[in-house]
């Protein structure tokens, strides 16, 4: 095991390598060159002329990357054109935020998903599994910023009954350790705070959610109708299990494999940022960061923000590689 | 159709001899052929089973609407859909809903809500195919590339299938939006680079799913029998391997159609679409609805569901095709 991981994490070196080779021909590519690209609206001549000794310009080509590669090592990002600050310090305070939703949302997804798709299955043709099945295709078909909108429009401005602006209210006065709020709340026991922040959590996590929600249910209820057929789910019936048994050890347990994937990989998707959400409900965390950063030409913290994608890729599938192998005793990490 | 009896032998021909021979030819034959592909050919199949799917003829009903809007829609449509007809009725906070002038009312610029929703069903159309187009062509050649080489075997084969799919995978990760902004960074902000964008998003499971049916019919028995009846290896792959594999890829861009169709809406929506905002597109049409919101709701309304309904038709004809096509639901 403790190979297979560190063969893994090994091949992050020529991903992100070639990665960084796009990048910095990309940079290269913009129109204005990467001194404009990187400075924005900061370029004077003298910034201008820090950045190409910084960047090594006015070196040959080879040693412009050997420059960028050394400031990649030293997880140095650059400075992001619109706040000044360094962009990896950016990514980390917002990051908690896109974790808080990302996590309320696969909650959401798993917790109604699975459920749902496998009373689909086990009545097969109901009106139960008819709505589903329809309703995780018409899921799959709403734009989710219009999906995010009706939700701000009904239960936010109409009902009133959730907050549909940002993560916590302002004036709350909470204090923040990990920037995980509704965290920050249990550990200082300032209980509002962590009740506010969760309220702000929902609509967004239920926007999000939407998709993965569709995708877990129709892959669950495609995935147990076919264990249902299995011959061992028979045996298993006819050599007098009880129904619990059967359907715990030997359809749920056999049939969640596929599940688990693709639970594995939404999870890495969604915490690349849920751009269209966050931007509807100004939710601060990297999908509302890097909207931003789009409309302001913001090359440091998009570049930035490619290399952490793909770092986060890697590392949930191979999260997703070593669960597997823990649920499935045939599938042997070798 | 297992259940079903064999076959009427042909009478015996001419003396017992050769006849024996012949008949043992013919129970062979008809032996070595699997039930399923006894009389009807997988295409024929196909079509019978998805004429008789109600959720196939509502798929591609809803299709083929579509199609014919955005086809004949501009030249039928009661105005122009740039023209601020109705300019001199749009008060603040108060904008007229449907009237017999107006079907469907007027938008926040008094333009005719109606024309520049049938009149955005093409600019939809053109967004849908290209990107597809350009997600399959690019797709499909990166997957059939890795499916070739995998096939082919040896340590090059698999080191270019390797390389590949890490590319693959690479692309997978990167959001759409990512994608479009670094395209439009580059070629400028058009039409064209939301095409790109949205079909390089798609690329990645063009490139799997061809790549993945590649290596599955590699180890089928027709090519182990073409094979051993000597053709070459590059033949066989290129001509049996591959075109047995399409099916499922063709199947997928089906569903790339709905996917690109929402995709591109989301771009134009946070404003990264065609730069020209005049020209009716549903998914600008959804952002600028936004503004309205609170006193005429329905006009995000219109487009959200011409979007819905849209991208359902292609997903259920999508789907109900991947079903025809699927020998496990066979029955």
């Amino acid at each position: 095991m403790a190979r297979f991981i560190v063969r893994r994490l090994l091949q992050l070196i020529p991903t992100l390598a070639a990665l960084s080779v796009l990048l910095f021909i990309w940079l290269r590519a913009l129109p204005g060159g990467p001194e404009a690209a990187l400075l924005g609206e900061r370029a004077t001549p003298e910034t201008q002329a820090a950045i190409r000794e910084r960047l090594g310009l006015d070196e040959p080509i080879l040693g412009q990357y050997a420059a960028y590669v050394r400031q990649l090592l030293q997880l140095d990002f650059g400075t992001s054109t619109q706040t000044r600050q360094p962009v990896l310090e950016e990514f980390l305070n917002r990051f908690p935020g896109t974790i808080e939703l990302t996590a309320t949302a696969m909650v959401i997804a798993v917790g109604v998903g699975i459920p749902l798709g496998y009373f689909a299955a086990r009545r097969r043709g109901s009106l139960l599994d008819n709505l589903t099945v329809g309703g995780s295709m018409v899921g799959i078909c709403t734009p989710i910023f219009f999906l995010a909108f009706v939700l701000k429009w009904i239960f936010g401005e109409n009902l009133g009954w959730l907050p549909t602006i940002g993560r916590q209210s302002p004036g709350a006065g909470a204090t923040h350790i990990t920037n995980l709020f509704v965290l920050d709340g249990i550990i200082t026991r300032e209980w509002d705070a962590a009740w506010d922040a969760f309220l702000h959590l929902l609509l967004p996590g239920i926007a999000v959610a939407s998709i993965p929600f569709a995708i877990i249910v129709r892959m669950t209820r495609a995935s147990v109708l076919e264990v249902l057929g299995e011959d061992y789910v028979r045996t298993a019936e006819s050599k007098g299990l009880t129904h619990r048994v059967v359907r715990g050890r030997h359809v749920l347990r056999n049939a969640l494999l596929p599940v688990v994937t693709a639970i594995g990989v939404l999870t890495g998707a969604l915490l690349s940022g849920a751009v269209l959400t966050e931007t509807v409900f100004a939710f601060n965390g990297i999908g509302l960061f890097v909207y931003e950063a789009i409309r302001n030409a913001d090359y440091p913290v998009l570049m930035g923000f490619i290399m952490f994608i793909a770092f986060t890729f890697v590392m949930v599938n191979l999260l997703v590689d070593i669960s597997y192998s823990i649920i499935d005793p045939r599938v042997r990490v070798n | 159709m297992a259940t079903e009896p064999a076959q009427k032998l042909p009478p015996p021909p001419g003396p017992i001899g050769r006849w024996r021979g012949e008949r043992l030819d013919q129970l062979a034959e008809l032996a070595a052929t699997p039930p399923d592909e006894r009389g009807e050919s997988l295409t024929r199949e196909t079509l019978r089973r998805l004429r008789h799917s109600p959720m196939a003829m509502t798929g591609a009903a809803v299709v083929l609407v579509f199609v014919v809007v955005a086809l004949v829609g501009p030249y039928v449509i009661p105005y122009s859909p740039t023209a601020l007809v109705g300019l001199d009725q749009i008060r603040p906070g108060q904008i007229p809903g449907p009237s017999a002038d107006h079907w469907l009312g007027l938008d926040h610029q008094g333009r005719d809500e109606f024309s520049r929703l049938l009149f955005g069903a093409r600019q939809t159309l053109l967004v849908g195919i290209v990107a597809t187009l350009i997600g399959f062509t690019a797709g499909a050649a990166i997957g059939g590339l890795a499916g070739a080489a995998n096939a082919l075997g040896g340590r090059l084969g698999r080191w270019v299938d390797s390389v590949l799919m890490r590319f693959i995978d690479l692309l997978l990760a990167m959001p759409p939006l990512l994608l479009a902004f670094s395209i439009a960074a580059v070629l400028g902000r058009s039409l064209l680079a939301v095409m790109i964008a949205v079909g390089v998003a798609a690329t990645p499971i063009f490139a799997r799913l061809l790549r993945g049916s590649m290596i599955a019919q590699a180890h089928r028995d027709y090519v182990l029998a073409a094979t051993a009846l000597g053709v070459r290896r590059n033949r066989v792959v290129l001509g049996h391997v591959l075109p047995n594999s399409l099916a499922p890829v063709i199947v997928q861009a089906t569903l790339t159609l709905a996917t690109a169709i929402i995709e591109a809406a989301g771009l134009s929506f946070l404003g990264l679409g065609n730069p020209d905002a005049r020209i009716p597109e549903w998914g600008v049409m959804l952002a600028q609805a936004q503004a309205q919101l609170s006193f005429r709701p329905i006009l995000a309304v219109y487009p959200a569901a011409a979007i819905i309904i849209t991208a359902l038709g292609f997903t259920l004809l999508g789907e109900s095709m991947r079903e025809a096509l699927d020998p496990k639901l066979r029955r």
